[in-house]
């Protein structure tokens, strides 16, 4: 069940990498062997620049992608501009925004979304679904948080895709390897990739047996990440028997090509008390611990390399992942910048949210 | 990363008791960042400090009863001697891997208490039968491999200091090549009340180097005017990331020399290597034994005369 990633077109099938649509040919093959991660660029797409509560008449500053994005409210409305009010104007405005120097802005699921991209070609059809999000927003103070990386947007995003990694860096929250099976499916499109990582009589996660009183030795578990490629934007659903389902959104806002923003929700409206204070402060922790590997991870994946990367079957959807953002950026790169799947349609099923528990 | 010439050198990249079973212990030789540990029997292992699989320095994994290293991001584990991949934990249904799964092994000699490694892990392992030393120390020098080693060779109060003794500039001998060691013996004197050095007829110590020409490993020897030898130390530059140098010593005291002086040399630790480098003062140091160290040191590494001196494995003239 290994592989070496140029034999990836041979062994897809052993590899689990599902072709549910894609292509999979000689560009994608070129993502996985020459993954440079900082050299993408994804254009036309919506980026979670701040926690709407973030943002008021004072401006805030964000990037993307090294360009400025100044956040503030006029009457109550976010709006986003390349300069600052009180900025003496000595630049030219970039051609991604108007003439006043706006992007296009909106606001949902408790965000403040810029539009990176052709001004014109902003539509809210493409913002990505959040269904487990309050569409307007309004989730308590302690469910949302920023954190940051030391590294390059799609390095931690495909350090989320695979999960394997919480097993040893997180293992004191999460739990450790042990379980009685394992499988890992994988889903994409040409705007989302989804692994659906089912694990049973897996060693109870710690911060579930402390925060919320599980006694039982094992539990099984359906953990989803759905990445939204353009945005960065992930979705890591994770849904534990016995135990509380655990919703997060993880944006990874690319501020720099080494640096990534994660202004974070989890809503854990639904579990108990205890967990569902602590479980999303639990990021902080996790989060340093990610950056622990991806931070001297990033640089060695910042120049091309003849070396190529080794790979299990649970690197399946990491691999897919790489091909997916650059026949993307290769799309971009030759003028075509269209969306061929619709990211917001709603993913609720493709999830398996628990829809009860999050009705809005 | 070092060049091809350095690619053959067993390079002193830790003192034996930083290398532990219990925790990887990361190191550079030049740009190339390696791992080391000892395994389930002792034996100092050497990989490429970098997990095959993400990429992610092993050095932040932990060791494995068993003597495997374990990278600490997705908990693959890799066997020292050879560097092939082991065990994927999460993959307890197929732990048989293809050769070409192997993290990157290198040569590694333990001798001396100095753990060296060869970039080439097909080099043969020179045979040495020195003692550990044992004062022992540990510095990382903001300035390059030959820069530190320039130094030397023209001030070395700029990068290391011997208890109760001051460098002069006068040396005995100037740099030469003696056996394929770059050699050269300076004066000293006691510190305390004496004639300036320029306006001294004899000085009662000297120190004597003796530097492999490519590494820079160098063995010093403080001699008194009797020929006594006071004290041996073994000092290891080696290039490290950003134009670092590291260096590992060892040093030992020899004949005990008498009196006040003697005793201040027997002192709490008679030899150490500065941390930092004086710059304005380096700045203002005339190269003159570096220069000639610099044309000797072409010489002896031009290929015509590298079997003659056989200058790439010096490490058993240094240590002998």
């Amino acid at each position: 069940m290994l592989e070496v990633a140029d034999r990836l077109s041979d062994n897809e099938a052993l590899s689990g990498v599902a072709a549910s649509t894609g292509s999979g040919g000689p560009a994608a093959l070129n993502a996985i062997n020459h993954w440079v991660p900082h050299n993408l660029v994804m254009r036309d797409a919506w980026f979670p620049l701040a926690h709407a509560t973030g943002v008021g008449k004072k401006p805030v500053r964000r990037a993307i992608y090294s360009h400025p994005f100044f956040l503030w409210r006029e009457d109550g409305v976010a709006v986003a501009s390349e300069f600052h009010p009180n900025e003496k104007q000595s630049r030219a405005s970039s051609p991604f925004t108007d003439a006043r120097g706006r992007y296009p802005v909106m606001e949902r699921y408790g965000y403040v979304w810029g539009w990176f991209g052709q001004p014109e070609s902003a539509d809210p059809v493409h913002l990505p679904s959040l269904p487990f999000l309050p569409p307007n927003g309004g989730l308590p103070g302690h469910m949302i948080g920023t954190v940051r990386f030391d590294c390059s947007a799609p390095i931690s995003l495909e350090n989320l895709i695979d999960l394997t990694h919480a097993d040893f860096l997180h293992a004191n929250i999460t739990g450790d390897e042990k379980s009685e099976s394992e499988s890992i499916e994988t889903f994409f499109d040409s705007e989302s990739i989804t692994m659906v990582r089912t694990c049973t009589g897996k060693s109870v996660a710690p911060v579930m047996k402390f925060f919320s009183g599980i006694k039982q030795p094992t539990q099984n578990i359906r953990q989803v990440i759905r990445i939204y490629l353009r945005s960065h934007c992930a979705i890591a659903y994770g849904r534990f028997t016995p135990g509380d389902d655990v919703p997060l959104f993880h944006p990874c806002v690319p501020e720099t090509r080494d640096r990534t923003r994660l202004d974070y929700a989890m809503n854990t409206s639904h579990a108990g008390l205890l967990f569902r204070h602590v479980m999303p402060k639990a990021s902080y922790m996790v989060s340093r611990q990610d950056s622990s590997m991806t931070s001297p991870q990033s640089p060695r994946y910042m120049r091309d390399t003849n070396r190529k990367d080794l790979h299990s079957r649970f690197d399946a959807p990491g691999q897919r992942y790489r091909m997916l953002m650059m026949d993307i950026a290769n799309r971009q790169d030759a003028g075509d910048f269209a969306y061929r799947d619709d990211v917001s349609a709603d993913c609720s099923d493709l999830i398996g949210l628990r829809k009860e528990l999050f009705r809005y | 990363m070092p060049d091809a010439t350095q690619q053959e050198i067993w390079w002193a990249v830790a003192r034996s008791e930083e290398v532990t079973a219990r925790k990887p212990l990361a190191v550079d030789i030049g740009e190339q960042p390696v791992v080391l540990w000892r395994d389930a029997q002792g034996t100092a292992r050497a990989l490429e400090d970098r997990c095959p699989h993400r990429r992610a320095p092993l050095s932040l994994g932990c060791i494995r009863d068993n003597g495997w290293i374990q990278c600490g991001y997705h908990g693959w584990m890799y066997e020292g001697e050879t560097g092939r991949l082991k065990e994927i934990p999460n993959m307890k249904d197929q732990q048989k891997f293809p050769p070409v799964y192997r993290a990157q092994a290198f040569g590694v000699y333990e001798q001396g208490g100095m753990v060296r490694v060869c970039l080439d892990a097909k080099a043969t392992a020179p045979t040495l039968h020195d003692d550990p030393l044992t004062y022992v120390g540990t510095a990382h020098v903001s300035l390059g491999h030959q820069e530190y080693l320039d130094a030397l060779y023209d001030d070395p109060g700029l990068v290391i200091a011997i208890r109760g003794v001051s460098f002069t500039p006068y040396l005995m001998s100037e740099l030469r090549n003696q056996d394929g060691l770059l050699v050269m013996e300076r004066s000293c004197q006691w510190k305390g009340l004496h004639w300036p050095a320029p306006f001294s007829s004899d000085f009662p110590l000297t120190v004597l180097t003796q530097t492999h020409p490519v590494s820079g490993e160098t063995k010093l020897t403080l001699r008194d005017g009797e020929m006594n030898d006071l004290l041996h130390a073994v000092i290891a530059p080696v290039p490290a990331a950003r134009g670092v140098t590291a260096i590992r010593w060892r040093a030992a005291l020899g004949v005990r020399h008498p009196g006040l002086r003697g005793a201040a040399l027997r002192g709490l630790n008679p030899f150490s290597v500065r941390g930092t480098v004086d710059g304005a003062r380096l700045r203002v140091t005339r190269p003159s034994a570096s220069l000639h160290g610099e044309d000797l040191r072409n010489a002896m590494c031009a290929p015509e005369l590298t079997s003659e001196a056989g200058p790439l494995t010096p490490v058993e003239t240094v240590a002998a």
